[in-house]
């Protein structure tokens, strides 16, 4: 009866929030560590950067997020990852993404070249030894790329939200369309390296009825103020918690 | 029951050990401690049957250098980013290649009012 409750009061947000916290020349340093019982071990960078991409009919957005092993590891498992969203820079919509892999010796490049008018999304797949394939996927309103819908949490306006609300993203990823679901999970201030910020705390991934009971360990913390930045990130691994920790912040908006 | 915790002593610091060198030498410390109190459970009951076994001194030894190796790289060892040389030559291409996508695409498809147009 609680959840039917709950359900009830389900939040639901207008899919066209515009963009009024990310500009261009924005970047955001990050330390992926690994936390086994409160010994912490750095892994690698991560970095997301934003720019502006001028066609001759358009001035896009780009949205640039990186990740690279620090030297230590580099001669185990060295990750070179780039993954790149082309956005509308107002409502954050994509038209063109990227992900390009290297890990160890695994290699994928995914690109996706978006048509909301129409939607269809046309995928490229590559990996090693020219393996190529390419597919058109049908995909919903408001469909988005993973790079895109980490950057829209950032648009939307979690001041009018209430302790439980919820809000569903549909992700295209490995050329299939996949529901991504955030729970707000109220106000928490929390220590970072560019100072004590007071946070949006949320839960993604798990239904409402899993963040509740409190089997949920994947959350994430954005500031709660005009740039809501991503600055703390905790996420359950097999053994222990992968960790995303802020380093530094330049260029932002507000 | 003195032989099972010397076995498992030995086997818990050769993981230490090992641990120490490697880059989650962080970790090190859980079967270091292990070592220490197999050890010593080992080393208190060789001495209530009678003399204590070399190999248990050497198990306290090998614990002793793995915490020394773990406390040395966790107090001056910098993490510091790997070479991102291809990284960043990849990042440039693939921007102008993007570039090229971008104007093949029919920007016309999209809402106008979404998308900053130049010259409309």
């Amino acid at each position: 009866m609680r959840i039917k409750v709950l359900l009830f009061f389900l939040f639901t947000m207008s899919l066209t929030a515009q963009n009024n916290a990310i500009s261009p020349g924005e970047k955001l340093v990050y330390t992926a560590s690994y936390n086994m019982s409160g010994i912490l071990t750095d892994l690698a960078e991560v970095t997301m950067e934003t720019s502006a991409v001028k066609t001759s009919k358009a001035t896009l957005l780009r949205l640039k997020c990186t990740a690279a092993t620090y030297s230590q590891w580099d001669d185990f498992f060295k990750i070179r990852d780039l993954y790149e969203s082309y956005v509308s820079p107002k409502s954050l919509t994509p038209y063109l993404y990227k992900r390009d892999i290297n890990e160890g010796s695994y290699y994928k490049y995914m690109k996706y070249t978006f048509s909301h008018k129409t939607k269809a999304a046309k995928s490229q797949l590559k990996k090693k030894n020219n393996y190529e394939v390419h597919k058109t996927v049908t995909i919903s309103t408001g469909t988005k790329d993973i790079v895109s819908t980490l950057y829209n949490l950032r648009i939307l306006d979690y001041s009018k939200m209430s302790h439980g609300a919820q809000k569903t993203f549909t992700i295209l990823f490995d050329a299939k369309e996949i529901k991504g679901q955030i729970t707000y999970l109220g106000r928490e201030q929390i220590s970072t390296a560019i100072g004590k910020k007071e946070c949006y705390k949320l839960a993604i991934g798990s239904n409402q009825t899993q963040v509740l009971e409190g089997k949920n360990n994947n959350f994430l913390w954005l500031t709660a103020d005009e740039n809501k930045i991503p600055v703390y990130g905790k996420f359950k691994i097999p053994v222990g918690n992968g960790e995303l920790k802020i380093k530094s912040a330049m260029g932002l908006k507000h | 029951m003195k032989k099972t915790f010397t076995i498992f002593a030995m086997i818990t610091s050769i993981l230490a050990i090992i641990l120490s060198v490697l880059p989650v030498s962080n970790l090190a410390v859980f079967p270091a401690i292990a070592a220490l109190i197999f050890g010593l459970v080992a080393f208190y009951l060789s001495k209530k049957t009678g003399a204590v076994k070399k190999i248990i001194q050497f198990s306290f030894l090998l614990t002793i250098i793995a915490l020394g190796i773990t406390t040395y790289k966790a107090i001056f060892n910098t993490v510091e980013l790997g070479n991102t040389d291809t990284l960043i030559k990849k990042e440039a291409e693939s921007k102008e290649q993007a570039i090229e996508e971008l104007e093949e695409l029919d920007l016309e498809e999209f809402e106008a009012e979404d998308i900053d147009i130049e010259g409309k």
